[in-house]
This record gives structure tokens, sequence and C-alpha cells, in this order.
């Protein structure tokens, strides 16, 4: 039987074991089936503890019926102290198995929550950079953080109301033995109750739903805050979002007070459906009981039993309700986990060597096998634009669809925003599969990158672009996140890229803390560390994009010397315009419009190029720095 | 030169050595006789216990991080919100206490009729029948009122205690938001703020409804008979102590699960937004496995709240279920001496058996409430970050910003500023340069009165920034950095934050001084077009273009830029310099910068080396001293 944290292997095993199968996700329906289906076991048996747990309102009625009859009414103390024994061992029975019940649910509850986590953790690690691209970060956050409680919830409903449903079943066939026009009644009342109040349920539905996207909407814009908040404390603003935050909080009261008013009514409905209920019941039992077809004791029973009815029912309408709010939930986790990685593992991949010429088609660019290679651009994405594609990354150029206003639109509005939504998002899925399934244009040793496996090009290839930073844990883990370093290495990584005051600026040196993206380092020692992390790697291409933008000059060209020291003769690929690193280049690269447009030795083209000269010459034309600002 | 690594062999850890995430006692025994694993479950439980009582110690007075407040803290806000609801919340009661009563009325009349049919004393069928009807009628009205009531209680209860927190974290000290980790805040207001919203909306109402159900109900049973009440009364008491000790240690499990919570959330958020980092080094599985680590400890502590409420379970299952036996025998012996009729007895077993709904339901909702009171006392140890400054009530006369002897530690002891001083002329433009890690930034936030230095003082019109009311201080001196965000909201929501009136005018304006007019223009809805995460999403560059017209909006006399054009490239930065720069005539800029025709633009520069302005001067007289600032700038432009 599961526990809990399951063990999950879905979408990223981790090992070299494929993963365990995908979930179902043609439909919220079938997924939510498929994750019962995960831990069917959990939840039968926790259904059937709580159906020991209820025995006592299942059979309590009845024993007490019979204490009545054979050992009040009847006078025999035998009679009665046996129905006093067999109820207090329903009691007992009741009283552990409602701990058992108990720890089964938790365990549910805590499979599908953690388990949800777990598949959305293993789903970025299958994904990667795609999925970002397609989901924005808040959507696969409340997946995990919320949706995934949903889930929980629903285990628990089902298996109480399993429970319930049988337990219903047995008190009709226990009133059924004993007068069956009673029992007919009791058989028929659950369905018509529930059906009578089934009308109010569906406008309480609507109410809810409104509810729940008016509290989604405040808890997006209360993470925004937070998010923002460096910016709205430092210039302002906290009014304007302070009041922003109060009027949908205000917006999201009256809509919970509407629906807590229907709430109100199905309550009310309840009572007053299960009190005629219970009133028929009695009328007609007295009538039998003087009709002599009934004992008193019976009768007594029935009482209980038409107070027992509420339980069922209310379980019932918990069901219907929880339910919805799982198949929104599990419409939400589909958005994420349908996704699948655009790429396809070629039939009989080619292995590549690091150590032959890279080619990128696109822009005619080549760097020649362990040589230190300068791409210049004026235009700063378009030299991050062939270090993506040297690396096989997908172009960070779409919108992410997210859940957007769908608030406020009804029935058919909704489900066009809906299925809207979902248009685009595949249209952007189709269109990074139909980039990532033909062949790339980029050829490491004459293999194109799409005739090798994406780990293949992933260890050859490492690019570090702007967007690296830095995850929250000490800094050994930062410089050595694989725990595959020796001493050493992390201190010759941390001397090329001159981090060593970060060393010495934390008091418990390797294993002082670095907060999320490396907070509590200043900006340079943050990208320093992140690119000692890289050189460590020691990938046989090494493509770095604006490695040292944060850094002054004198730094700069120390690591600019050091790291062509320490990557000569290995293909190293560096995107920036700073002269400190074309000085040490074997070879530049000068791109126009994203396509190669000169290349050769630095002294060279800066002689003859001037389109190059004015992309790469800092000295400011100005008039009295001659001998100061002259280039080399 | 020292070797700033002298001490690295003895702070390098051997990761073989890592201490597994939970320790091995934590995990039950395998293949152990029932006794020895029944043994290891309270020791299992027993150092849970240890676990929740240090994470809560810990999270009262966080070395890091934000603080969660005490319990006292919590009754006293509640009491707050409650006391200024008066009128409603008695409401509240009275029209609960109302449907609970009529509900109470039925099982008697139910006992009644029992009596009529035995012995055929008593009022006749038909009008009993009637009466109950009439009641049922009655509980209905009363039920729907009374959930009405407490709907509308509920939810301007949660309101205002949301609104509250927001408020509070829009009032958080400025020094503690520029250190403090954004991922645990976010876990705050999201996942907190729901279970409180929770307690409040159905715990509270739902608690208070199921109390004076069970306190109405042991009145009824005491009217209904003395003799069959006690005993089962006396029996619900045994529970009291196995209650008292759930109380007193509920709070500290539920808010090491919260904690727990809040670090599964971290990590993935870290995850989420790290794609890319985590794709190219190859640390998926690393990344994965932290997350597992994350559940896994979290998973303990949800055991221990587990068996917390399991131990309750069983205490309580004793207290309320044996009295249906015990009113049972009771009731025969009480029937057999003539002291009770069989009404009664029917009465006060169908009161027993009712109450354990409501007693189920107010263990429940107790246990919702402690979840919600330790998301309460997370979401007020926000409001307990002590203020970092008590504005005076002197106001700046004049503009010029003056540095004097400035030092400033993050850590004890650890200096990064030793002793700056630096005079600010009105309108000039001072750049500052200097190795990384030198302490500019610093330098820039004691200027912009941000943290208030160790030492010395950070002036404008000779009174301290630090003591300068928010609204002030934002007037005289802005801060922009490197690290920049998109509000959810339009372009124009996004730009006018610090004055809001704004036409679109003004708002043009600064978005043509930032060079960002043209690509606004062509988005879809132009100035209308929505913005932010999981809206239309801006390039870094973009983003920063947007921070600074934002700050043009703002228009403080004194602007101080860290870093704040490195994302865009080199070119149009320097554009952007300029234009910004005509439209900042008069004002005084100190830009932060690496690129270094920020500093040959600049009036004066200011060079940083270790903490000490050792340079200060313009482009030209620097490149004559021929000193640090001339040997950056050949290095820079060679
Ligand atoms: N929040 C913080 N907590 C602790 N130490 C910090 C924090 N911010 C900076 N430091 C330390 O203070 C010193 C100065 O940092 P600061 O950010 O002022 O440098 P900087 O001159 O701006 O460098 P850079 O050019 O790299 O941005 C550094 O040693 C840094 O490690
Ligand atoms: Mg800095």
């Amino acid at each position: 039987m599961q526990d809990f944290p399951p063990r999950i292997a879905t979408f990223f095993s981790g090992t070299s074991d494929a993963p365990t199968p995908d979930p179902d996700t043609r439909s919220p329906a079938a997924f939510l089936r498929w994750m019962l289906r995960q831990q069917w076991q959990v939840i039968v048996l926790s259904s059937l503890a709580c159906l020991l747990w209820l025995m006592p309102l299942t059979f309590g009625p009845y024993i007490f019926g019979r204490a009545v009859d054979d050992g009040i009414l009847g006078g025999s103390t035998a009679d009665l102290l046996t129905w006093a024994g067999v109820m207090l061992g329903v009691v007992i029975v009741g009283g552990v198995f409602g701990v058992v019940f108990h720890t089964l649910v938790v365990r549910s509850w805590l499979i599908s929550l953690y388990g949800t986590t777990q598949m959305v953790t293993r789903k970025i690690a299958q994904m990667g950079h795609v999925l970002p691209r397609r989901s924005p970060t808040g959507e696969v956050l409340s997946v995990a953080s919320s949706d995934s409680d949903e889930f929980g919830a629903l285990t628990e409903i089902l298996a109480r109301s399993a429970a319930q449903l049988v337990s219903y079943l047995t008190v009709a066939a226990i009133v059924l033995s004993m007068s069956w026009q009673l029992g007919v009644l009791v058989l028929v009342a659950a369905p018509v109750l529930l059906g009578a109040a089934l009308p109010l349920l569906r406008p309480l539905h609507r109410r809810q739903q409104t509810e729940r996207s008016r509290n989604s909407e405040l808890t997006s814009m209360a993470t925004d805050i937070v998010a923002g908040l460096r910016i709205l404390r430092g210039i302002g603003g906290e009014e304007t979002f302070g009041r922003n935050y109060a009027v949908q909080s205000q917006s999201a009261r009256r809509a919970g007070v509407s629906s807590g008013i229907w709430q109100a009514a199905v309550e009310a409905v309840g009572v007053l459906l299960s009190g005629i209920f219970l009133v028929s019941l009695v009328w007609l039992g007295t009538r039998q009981v003087n009709a002599g077809e009934l004992s008193v004791g019976q009768l007594v029973s029935f009482l209980g039993y038409g107070l027992f009815m509420v339980g069922p029912i209310r379980t019932f309408f918990e069901l219907a309700q929880k339910s919805t709010r799982a198949l929104v939930s599990a419409r939400r986790a589909i958005a994420i986990f349908e996704q699948r990685p655009p790429w396809r593992e070629p039939a009989d991949p080619v292995p590549l060597d690091g150590r032959a010429e890279i080619v990128d088609d696109l822009s005619g660019f080549t760097a020649h096998p362990g040589l230190l290679t300068v791409v210049v651009s004026a235009v700063p994405e378009q030299s991050a634009a062939l270090a993506d594609r040297l690396g096989r990354y997908l172009p960070p150029d779409t919108d992410p669809v997210g859940e957007d206003d769908a608030d406020g639109l009804k029935g058919r509005a909704a489900r066009r925003a809906r299925a809207d939504r979902e248009r685009r998002r595949a249209r952007i899925a189709a269109r990074d599969e139909e980039a990532a399934t033909r062949a790339w244009g980029v050829r490491l040793g004459g293999v194109d990158l799409s005739a090798a496996r994406l780990d293949d090009v992933r260890r050859q290839v490492l690019v570090s672009d702007t967007g690296s930073g830095l995850f929250a844990g000490t800094l050994q883990d930062a410089i050595d996140p694989h725990g595959r370093l020796t001493r050493e290495q992390a201190e010759e990584a941390l001397r090329i890229a001159n981090a060593e005051d970060v060393y010495d600026a934390l008091p418990e040196g390797w294993q002082g803390q670095l907060d999320e993206r490396g907070r509590g380092l200043s900006g340079g020692q943050r990208q320093r560390v992140v690119l000692a992390r890289a050189l460590a790697v020691d990938a046989p291409i090494l493509v770095l994009v604006e490695p040292t933008s944060a850094v002054d000059a004198h730094t700069e060209a120390r690591i600019a010397a050091r790291v062509s020291d320490l990557r000569r003769g290995r293909t190293t690929v560096v995107c920036t315009v700073s002269p400190l690193w074309l000085h040490h280049a074997d070879r530049v690269v000068l791109l126009r419009d994203g396509i190669v447009v000169a290349d050769g030795e630095h002294a060279d083209l800066l002689e003859h190029d001037a389109d190059y000269r004015s992309v790469v010459v800092r000295s400011l034309d100005d008039h009295d720095e001659l001998g100061e600002g002259v280039p080399r | 030169m020292t070797d700033l690594l002298a001490t690295s062999p003895d702070t390098w850890r051997d990761r073989t050595l890592d201490p597994p995430v939970i320790p091995p006692e934590l995990h039950p025994p395998v293949d152990a006789s029932p006794a020895e694993r029944n043994r290891a479950l309270w020791a299992r439980h027993d150092l849970r216990r240890q676990r929740a009582e240090d994470v809560y110690d810990a999270s009262r007075n966080p070395v890091r991080g934000w603080p969660v407040s005490g319990n006292r803290a919590v009754l006293a806000f509640f009491r707050d919100l409650l006391t200024s609801r008066k009128g409603m919340f008695a409401a509240l009661v009275a029209f609960n206490a109302l449907a609970a009563a009529t509900g109470l009325v039925v099982p008697r009349l139910l006992g009644e009729l029992v009596n009529t049919t035995v012995d055929g004393g008593g009022l006749p069928l038909d009008t009993l029948a009637l009466a109950i009807v009439g009641v049922v009628l009655l509980q209905a009205a009363f039920t729907f009122i009374a959930q009405r009531t407490s709907t509308i209680f509920g939810q301007d209860l949660l309101s205002t205690a949301r609104e509250y927190i927001v408020r509070t974290i829009l009032r958080l000290p400025l020094g503690a938001v520029e250190s403090a980790s954004t991922g645990d805040l976010v876990t705050r207001v999201t996942r907190d703020v729901g279970t409180m919203s929770r307690s409040v909306q159905y715990g509270l109402p739902m608690a208070i409804i199921s109390l004076l159900t069970v306190v109405l109900s042991i009145g009824a049973m005491l009217l209904n008979s003395v003799v069959l009440a006690v005993p089962a009364l006396l029996t619900f008491a045994t529970s009291a102590p196995a209650v008292r000790r759930y109380l007193r240690r509920a709070p500290k499990g539920y808010i090491t699960e919260g904690a727990t919570y809040s670090r599964i959330n971290t990590t993935l958020t870290e995850t989420v937004e790290g794609a890319r980092t985590l794709e190219a080094l190859g640390l998926s599985g690393e990344r994965v496995r932290a997350g597992d680590d994350d559940i896994e400890v979290s998973a303990q502590a949800e055991r221990y709240g587990m068996t917390l409420r399991n131990v309750l379970f069983t205490a309580l299952n004793f207290a309320f279920q044996t009295p249906r036996v015990i009113t049972l025998l009771v009731g025969a012996y009480a029937y057999t001496r003539g002291w009770v009729d069989l009404g009664q007895i029917t009465a006060a077993v169908l009161y027993v058996e009712a109450l354990g709904d409501p007693l189920d339901r107010l263990i429940g909702e107790v246990d919702r409430l402690q979840v919600g009171a330790a998301s309460t006392s997370r979401l007020l140890g926000i409001a307990e970050v002590r203020p970092d400054r008590e504005a005076g009530d002197r106001l700046p006369d004049g503009t010029d910003l003056v540095g004097d002897d400035l030092r400033f530690a993050y850590r004890k002891g650890h200096d990064v500023l030793h002793g700056v001083d630096l005079r600010l002329g009105v309108g000039e433009r001072l750049a500052i340069v200097g190795p990384s890690g030198s302490g500019k930034s610093t330098l820039g936030r004691l200027l912009s009165g941000i943290n208030r230095p160790r030492t010395g003082s950070a002036s404008v019109g000779g009174v301290e920034l630090v003591d300068l009311p928010l609204e002030v201080l934002r007037t005289e001196v802005a801060l922009v950095t490197q690290e920049h965000h998109v509000f959810i909201g339009s372009v124009r929501d996004n730009i006018v934050l610090a004055r809001e009136g704004s036409d679109d005018d003004a708002v043009r304006e600064a978005l043509r001084a930032v060079g960002s007019l043209l690509w606004v223009e062509r988005l879809p809805q132009g100035l209308d077009t929505v913005i932010g995460s999981g809206r239309y999403s801006l390039t870094p560059a973009q983003a920063q273009q947007v921070a600074l017209a934002r700050l043009i909006i703002a228009d403080p006399h004194t602007l101080v830029l860290d870093e704040a054009t490195s994302l865009i490239d080199p070119r149009t930065a320097r554009t952007l310099e300029g234009s910004m720069n005509n439209l900042l005539e008069g004002r005084t800029v100190v830009a932060i910068a690496h690129r270094l025709h920020t500093a040959h633009d600049a009036d004066r520069i200011a060079v940083v080396i270790d903490g000490r302005i050792v340079e200060l001067g313009s482009h030209h007289e620097l490149v004559e001293l021929d000193g640090e600032y001339a040997a950056l700038w050949r290095a820079w432009t060679s």
C-alpha cells in the first residue's frame, strides 16, 4: 500500500530507468480517475475504516431499540446487559477505526498533495526551459500549492461518501426488515432529498465559482505586491496597490457573501427536508405501533435513524461540491502536465564529439576547435540568440499563456475564452515542436545537433546565459552543485572567476549561506560565482553570454586572462563587446542582424572594419584623451 | 596579498558525511516485534515534538527570514476584530443559539411521542406531529438566518484581516524588504491567507455553532433528566486532560507544518524560475531530490500532527461514545425504579447520539482553528518586524545630500564601508565606480535612505535620511537597481506608481526619455496593454526602461541609479542616459556603473575601493592624476 510521501517517477525518473507512464490528461475527469487509481488501495481501506467508524451510528439505534424491547420493557436484565455489551463492542470498534480512518485519510490526502507537487517538480525537470515559455510561473506554482490540496480533499470525501452510502443502505435494510413501509421511506428519502436540493446547488455552484476566481485574483495580486515590494517601498505606489487590493478584497467578500447565502439556503432546505422526513417517519411509525405492527423499541430505533439521515445527505452534498472543485483544479493541472517536451530523441543517436568544430548555418558562425571565439554584436539579443542556438535552446520569444481574466465571463463566453487559451498554448507547442524536430541547423563535427541525444548536447555544450542565477544554499553547493568536485578544483574555479572575495566575505567560508538568487552578495560577486560554477563543469564547449557585465574593468581583465588560459585547447565562445575579452580572443566574429559579417583577429578587424570599430571601441571621441583612450 | 582562501580546507565539507535529511530514528523499524514497534512509534513522536519545538523557537526569532508571532498576539488580533463587531457577533450567537435550541426541542418531542404511544397518555399523536412540523419549520428558518449572519460576519472578518495583512506588508521597513527572502513571504500571503480565511470563514462560525449546540444539548439533557445526564456528562469530562494537552502542543506542530510548506514553495519557486539554468547544468536530478527532501521533512511534521490528533481522538471517542452504553444502563435501572419514563430515556439517548455530530464538528473546527491560528501567527509575524526608523518631525531645508563618516556592516563586526564622506552639489552628476564588491551599492543604499549607517550620517537639507517620513524621503531621493519587477497591470499603472494623477502626456514624455515610447505604442493596446507575470511579458531591457520611466514620474530631486541601465545594450544605454539627463536638468544624479562612459559623462567621479572613497574628481582631473581611476579607464578602453 502506498504511504506518504509517495514515490513518484512520472515525467522524470532521475535514474536511467524510464519514467513511469504519464498521467491521463485527456480530460479533467480522466485525470482525477488516474490519480485515484494510483492509490486505490488506500482509498478503499479508508472507506472500510470509515464504515466501521460509522458503526455506532448505523447499529446504535437498532441495538437501543432491542434493549428497550427485550431489556427495559421485557424486564430481562440478561438481555439488557447483552445489548449493552453489544453496544459497547460497537462503540469500541467504532473508536478504534475512527483512529484508523483518520490515519488513512491523512495518508491518502498527503499522497495526493505531495504527489502533485512532486509531479510538478518532475515536469519542470523534464521540460527544462520549455515550460516557462508556455505556462506562467504563478500557474505552475499554484497547481503544486493549492490544486494539490483539492485533490487531497477529493480522496477524503470519496472514502467518506462510499462508507456513508453503504451505511445508509445498511440502515435502510435494517428498517426494511422491521417494516417495509418505513424501509421504503428511508430508501426513497435520500434520493428525493438530494433531488430536491439539486436545483439550489447549481446557482450555488456558479456563485462559488465567481468567489473562487475573485479569490485567486486576490492571491495573484498579493503575490505581485510581495514580488514588487522593493519597488513599492522604494518609489511609492503602496496607496494604489493597497487600494486595489482592498477593492478586490471587497469584491471577493461580496462574492463570498452571495455564495454563502445560497449555501445557507441549501442548509436550511436540508434541515427542512430532513425534518419533514423525520416527522413522516415518526408519524407512520406511531401508527404502526398503535396497529400493533411495530414494537415500541423499533419505534425508538426509527427515531434514532431519522436523526441519522442528516449525515449521509450532508456528505453527498459535500461530495458534489468537492468534486466540482477538484475538476476545476484538474483542468489547471492538466494544462501543466499535458505539455510534452518538443524534442524527439533520434532513433539512432550519433554521439557528439566536443573537440570538433561547431557551425551554425543560420548565422554562418563557426567556432574552431580549441579556440576562444568572441562574438560581437551591436544588439546583445542577437548574440544571445546565437548562443541559444549553439546550445539547442528554443528562442525566448513567446508569451506564456495565462489563466487570464475569465472572471465575469459566464457559460459560453468562459468556455470560449478557455478554448482560445488552449488554442494559443497548442500553437506555441506546435511551433516549438516544429523547430525542435527538424534539422537544428547547428552542426558539431558535421553532426546536426538534432541527430544526437539532447543530454549529449547538454554535456558537450554548456551555455551560461544572462538569466543564470544562484539557488539558495551554501557557497560550496553553489560552486559544486553536483557534488563531484574536489576542494582544489572548487578553489581553482573561484580563482579563475576571481571570486575569492566571496569566500572571504562569508564567515563560514564554503558553508556560508547564500539566499535565494544569491541575495546577500554584491551584483558582481553573484555574477562571478555563476561564472565559477560554469567553469567548474568543465564542458568541452563553453558558451558564455555577457559573463562579466557586472564587474569592473580590472576584475574583468583578470577574469578574461584566466579564463582564456584555463580554456586553452577547448572550444570557448564568449558573447560580449568588451575589448578586455577581445584582447584574449583567438578569433573574433562580428554579427550584424544576426549574420556573421566579418571574422578574424581583433587587431585586424579593428584596423580594417569601421563597423567593428564602431561597436567595440570605447574611447569616447573626445579631444583631450589621446594617449589615454586610443585603442591599442 | 594574503590568501583569501586560507581557511578553505577547514570549511570544505565532505558530502559523503552529510547527515540524511531526516534522522534514521524517524524511520519505523523493519521486522520488529509489535511491542518494539509501539515503543519506536512513541520515541518517534517525542523526537518529532522536539523538532517541532525547535522549529517554533527558531521561528520566533529567526536569524534570516520573517518571524512568527506568539499566541497572545493572535488572540489579541481576533479579540480586536470581534470587539469591533459586537453587535454583529451578538446577532450571530443569538440566531445560532435559536437554531440550535429549536433543533433540540425535536428529540424532546419525540420522547413525548414515545410516551404517548406506550401508555396513551399525554398529548394526542397528531398534535405532537404537527408541533414537530412547526418546530422543524422554525429550525429551518433560524438555520437560514443564522448561517446568513455567519457568512456576512465571517466574510467581513476575513476581508478586514487580509486587508490588514496586506497593509502591514506595504508598510514593512525598507531595510527588511531589501534584505529578506520573498519566497517565505509569498507563501504567507498565499497559503497562510488561504488557511486563515478557511478558519475565519467556516471555522469560527462553525465552532461557535457547534459549541452552542453542545452547550444547549447538555442543558437540554439536564432538563430532560438529571439522573440520565450526570453520568454521561462525567464521562465527557474525562477527555479534558487530553484536550488540554492537545491544545498546548498543536500550535507548535501546525506552525512547523506551515514552515515546511513555505520551504517546499520556496524551493519550487526557485526551480521554476531557474528551469533553464538547471537544464543547462544538468541539475534537474539534484533539484528533484531537493524537492523530495523538503517533502520528506514536511511529511515528518504532518506525522507529528497526525499522531497528536490520533491521541486526542482516542480520548474523545472514549469520552463521547461510551455514554451511549452508560445512558442505556442507567436508564434501564432508573426505569425499574420508576425515576424516569421511557420517553426520557429515548430523548436522552437521542441527545447523546445527536451530540456526536456537533462534537465531531467542534473538534474538527477547533483543529481547523488551530491550523488557522498557526497561519495567523505566521501572518502577524510580519507585523512584528521592528521598524528600522522612527520618522522625526524635521523637514529638510534645502536639497543638498551629504554623507559624513559613513560606516555600515551587514554582519556585526564586518564593516563594508569605512568612513565615507561625500557631499553632493545640487544638480550634480556623480558617478561611483570601483571594484566589484567594494561597497558601491551599499553606499547607494545609505545615500537613498534605505539603510541606516552604523556610524556617521547621510542627510538631506540637514536632516538624516532615515529620520524622514517615507513619503517625504521619496520626494527627496529614489533608488533604482538592477532588480526589476513588472506589476500585473497596464503599462500606465506600472509607471505612475509614485504620482497616481499623472496624465498620459507625462507618461509618454517619461517613456520617450527612456527610449520606450516606440515599443510601447506598438503594443496591442498601447499604454493600456496589461503587462506582468502571466500577461504580456517584457524583456529585461524593457523592464529596466519601465523602471527608469517610473523614476522620472516620481521626480525626486536626487536619483541613485545602481547599474540601472546594465541590461540595456551599451549604445542604447548611453543615448538613454543622455536623454534622461536632459529631462532631469537640475536634478542630482548618482550613477553607480561599471560602464565608464557613464563616469566620463558625469561631473564628478568617486572611486570606491574597499569601502573607502580613494579618489574624487572629474574625469579629466582623475585621468590627469593618473591613479586608480586612470588605470581603470585605461583598462576599460584598452
Ligand atoms: N545583503 C547583504 N548581506 C550581507 N552582505 C552583503 C549584502 N550585500 C552586500 N554584501 C557584502 O557587502 C560588500 C559590498 O557589497 P556591495 O553590493 O556594496 O558591492 P558593490 O560595490 O556594489 O559591488 P558590485 O560592483 O559587484 O555590485 C560585499 O562584500 C558583499 O558581499
Ligand atoms: Mg553593486
